[in-house]
């Protein structure tokens, strides 16, 4: 709370953010509606240099193995069945999860 | 069926699940339905493993061969097709990834020569799996056959769900699980009950999940393909992974439980598993193991054929031509059946042929005239949302819709689970003398009718995305400036009867279809003024003089097809006509090549109608049988050598491409289908029981689904028998795909670098990578997993 932003009337949630290949977004989806999370937002194109390489943005005739992110907040006591789940998926392929606390003006949207 | 819970479970504890089943599928193949069979590299789910590893998993999950079997090496080496210097090379690469040992010398050289030449009774290598489920650990231990039992009943079950028009199939809007239990427990909770009741703790699912997949790979392939692929609309009725796995592990955990000996003890897990890749020595010295023969004879085998073919190419690489004016261009398929026509097509008069991904660009769906139904008609990589509609007139709707109606009936009665032959018996005194008349008479095919004639609604596509797909389309095919008066873009489809494969034939850049609405589309936009407006702002000139017309290439029968005739200018009228007469006579000398393939005599070679009517027609064509190489380059530097109908042709100009956009695009998409289409006739030729659709005269097709070989069993993958086998004999050559680059070495390491999915392919051993010379003399090199660019 030391950026000097006012979370005053602001609910505390966490923040799920996980980039994969596009060919498994489908399965982090998935994993985050059936374990907790209202809904998510999905970004096509993410490119950026990751431990085993650069990975392109966008590909023109090929969806399926350009980078995709996917960001979702749910409640905070939901974080864990979340976690549990992704990190069991990533366990097995490329990907990246970041895990935040977030705050929002509208908790009812994601709970 | 038994139930134990009734307490919902932890939401982690689904959580985790749901992921160790999306992760243990990796182990089997997706399986499209047969309407969009499309070719997959049957190990796509590991490709990130590389080739080494990832046939490894195969063979420890799967017990599947994953190398060409040593009777097929062994003629191979005496017909000279594997030669010492072969053998020579491929040990120097062996040695190169284990920098530790030495060189090759001359005696081992020798030696592995005699291994692979030696008489071969049996593959002593293809080793039964381990006991892979809890069913298969009980038998090993009580001498029983509880695993085949399960197989059996839920193989039944799936086929009776999946397979669409049987009225006692029960209601469709219900979940595979739902449906077989008659109850809303989640299918989590199911699958962790059934878990739980066989005695096995949260640690062990992961392996446990992952061999009961391999079990019935196809009906877990199709499972997955429906989770990882199937749009919303699917065309057969779906069934997810985690609704199989609960009703496949319910069903196991009852058939368990009414064995003697309960309650069912997990067996320890084996202390040290199998070795699938046997250790021994072959007697050849201390690292030329029995595995390592195997990798050895492949490199050895894709080798020879590396060497010959860029010999063949070398002829033709860089000499100089001059530059004729061409009458026409013709725009094909990368497909390797396009080799061939084009080759005769050049030979004719001064015609230019260019190769390109037969969906010309436009990723589309597509809606035949009078059908209610759409389906994607673009590489399975990428998803459509542009509908195009075929609208006839209305008197042709009509009728047409009544004939669909009609022929949708007759093909759902023959499509029933088990209905093939209750089907044949009920009909068999019409469609009997039917059949036969099929035989005979020469008729109609449908690429020359239905949708031929009907105008395509392509009012989804705005301006800038018709610009975008011509801008991409010309860049990426090399096609920015030398137009001709005459442009066909031609796309193709294949004919055949009473072949529940049929997609297989037809254009993979297409989904599985044919590939005339995306040429006709194609060519309406390059034929837009507008569109050539915004071409031009973007430096491309077509020049006012230049018309595009749309075509569809029959790879069955090698006729050409030209679409809305009446809508060519007539300046084009006598340009069209001697085209047209020119690819006559190229059909003739085309079908004449691959008469000779297909062992038929002259005679019936001319009447390829008569293989593709004939419904007992086992092998209407070859189809891509004979796959090896994926060029991309200019044209010009491989008109003239004869490529025996083996190699994609993707159409590059390295000078037009310094940032190397356009080659990304070429490897990434089309070199990544390639992969696919060869990947799949490997795996189907070295292992036809596990990867490959069996015995095409044992078919029994399963709905939309797929085909059992005979009446139960598996949902059969992969080829059939005939399309890679020609009798007992190995007909398709299985090789990994070889990629003939035209362009800098630095600029194919940049287009690697960015991209994951070629350091996998290139890096992993599943694709070799060759650069070409740029000047006379220089050498053609080959690019080692990490980088390192050596001779060819």
């Amino acid at each position: 709370m030391g950026s000097g932003v006012s979370r005053e009337g602001l609910t505390r949630m966490t923040k799920i953010e996980v980039v994969v290949n596009g060919d498994d977004a489908r399965h982090v989806a998935d994993l985050l509606t059936s374990s907790g999370a209202n809904g998510y937002t999905m970004l096509s194109g993410v490119s950026g240099l990751g431990h085993s390489g650069f990975h392109q943005g966008r590909l023109h005739f090929n969806d399926r193995d350009a980078l995709k992110m996917l960001i979702a907040v749910v409640p905070d006591d939901s974080a864990d069945d979340v976690v549990t789940g992704l990190r069991a998926l990533l366990s097995e392929r490329p990907g990246v999860l970041f895990v935040s606390d977030t705050y929002v003006s509208r908790p009812e949207y994601f709970t | 069926m038994t139930t134990t819970t009734t307490t919902a479970r932890p939401v982690a504890d689904r959580a985790r699940l749901l992921a160790e089943v999306a992760n243990a599928a990796r182990i089997v193949p997706p399986v499209w339905p047969l309407g969009q069979f499309i070719a997959v590299n049957p190990l796509q789910g590991l490709v990130d493993l590389g080739f080494e590893q990832a046939t490894a998993e195969a063979r420890k999950w799967l017990g599947a061969a994953t190398f060409p079997s040593r009777a097929h090496v062994a003629t191979a080496v005496r017909s000279g097709r594997i030669t010492a210097d072969d053998v020579a090379a491929a040990l120097a690469e062996h040695a190169a990834a284990a920098p530790d040992v030495h060189d090759a010398h001359d005696d081992e050289v020798d030696g592995v020569l005699r291994a692979l030449g030696g008489d071969t009774e049996a593959d002593a290598r293809q080793l039964p799996a381990m006991p892979r489920t809890a069913a298969e650990r009980y038998d090993a231990r009580h001498a029983t056959s509880v695993a085949a039992t399960v197989d059996e009943r839920v193989a039944a079950v799936c086929a009776a769900y999946a397979g669409s028009g049987a009225a006692w199939a029960g209601p469709t809007d219900r979940g595979f699980w739902s449906w077989w239990s008659r109850g809303d427990e989640p299918a989590a909770d199911g699958l962790l009950d059934a878990l739980d009741r066989i005695g096995l703790a949260p640690g062990d699912h992961a392996d446990e999940l992952r061999g009961q997949l391999s079990r019935l790979p196809g009906w877990a392939g199709f499972a997955r393909w429906c989770d990882e692929w199937a749009a919303g609309d699917a065309p057969v009725r779906t069934i997810s992974l985690i609704d199989y796995l609960a009703v496949r592990m319910t069903v196991e955990a009852d058939a368990l439980e009414g064995q003697p000996d309960r309650p069912l003890a997990p067996l320890p897990r084996p202390r040290r598993e199998p070795s699938y890749a046997p250790s021994e020595p072959a007697g050849l010295g201390e690292r030329v193991t029995d595995h390592a023969l195997d990798v050895i004879a492949l490199e050895a085998y894709e080798r020879n054929h590396r060497m010959r073919l860029l010999d063949e190419l070398s002829r033709s690489w860089l000499s100089t031509r001059a530059a004729n004016p061409s009458a026409a261009q013709v725009v094909f398929c990368i497909d390797t059946r396009s080799e061939v026509f084009r080759r005769h097509l050049e030979a004719v008069g001064p015609y230019q042929t260019i190769g390109f991904a037969g969906f010309f660009g436009v990723p589309l769906r597509f809606r035949p005239a009078g059908s209610d139904a759409s389906f994607a008609s673009c590489p399975v990589l990428v998803t459509p949302d542009v509908e195009v509609t075929a609208q006839p007139a209305t008197r042709a709707l009509r009728r047409k819709k009544i004939a669909a109606s009609a022929s949708a009936a007759r093909q759902q009665a023959k499509a029933a689970p088990g209905a093939a032959f209750a089907f044949a018996e009920a009909s068999g005194l019409v469609e009997g003398p039917l059949a036969a008349a099929r035989t005979f008479l020469r008729r109609r095919t449908k690429s020359a009718a239905g949708d031929a004639i009907a105008v395509l609604d392509v009012d989804g596509f705005g301006l800038e995305a018709r610009a975008a797909i011509a801008e991409t389309a010309l860049r990426t095919m090399g096609l920015t400036d030398g137009f001709a008066p005459l442009v066909v873009l031609c796309g193709h489809g294949s004919t055949s009867t009473a072949n529940p494969h049929f997609a297989s034939l037809d254009c993979g850049a297409c989904g599985g279809n044919r590939g005339g609405p995306n040429a006709r589309v194609a060519a309406t936009f390059l034929n837009d003024a507008d569109v050539r407006v915004e071409l031009a702002a973007r430096g491309i000139h077509i020049p006012d003089t230049t018309f595009f017309a749309a075509a569809e290439h029959d790879t069955t029968l090698d006729t050409v097809t030209v679409f809305d005739v009446a809508g060519v200018p007539p300046t084009h009228a006598d340009a069209l006509k001697s085209l047209l007469a020119a690819v006559e006579e190229a059909a003739e000398a085309t079908r004449l090549e691959r008469g000779g393939r297909l062992g038929v005599s002259a005679r019936d070679a001319r009447r390829p109608w008569r293989r593709a009517l004939d419904w007992a027609s086992v092998r209407p064509e070859w189809g891509l049988a004979g796959n090896a190489a994926f060029i991309v380059a200019d044209r010009n530097r491989t008109a003239g050598a004869d490529l025996e109908g083996r190699a994609f042709l993707h159409s590059y100009d390295r000078d037009a491409d310094a940032e190397g956009t356009a080659l990304e695009t070429i490897l990434t998409a089309p070199m990544v289908v390639a992969h696919w289409i060869n990947s799949q006739y490997y795996f189907s030729t070295v292992d036809p029981d596990v990867y490959g659709a069996g015995d095409k005269t044992l078919h029994n097709p399963i709905g939309a689904v797929g085909v059992l070989a005979g009446p139960s069993g598996d949902l059969r993958i992969g080829l059939p028998r005939q399309s890679v086998f020609a009798g007992d004999s190995t007909y398709h050559e299985p090789m990994r795909l070889l990629t003939v680059v035209d362009a800098p070495v630095d600029r194919i390491e940049s287009v690697i670098a960015r991209n994951a999915i070629l350091r996998h392919l290139f890096d992993g051993r599943w694709v070799t990578l060759v650069a070409a010379p740029a000047s006379v003399g220089a050498p053609w090199l080959r690019r080692r997993p990490g980088g390192e660019w050596v001779p060819a």
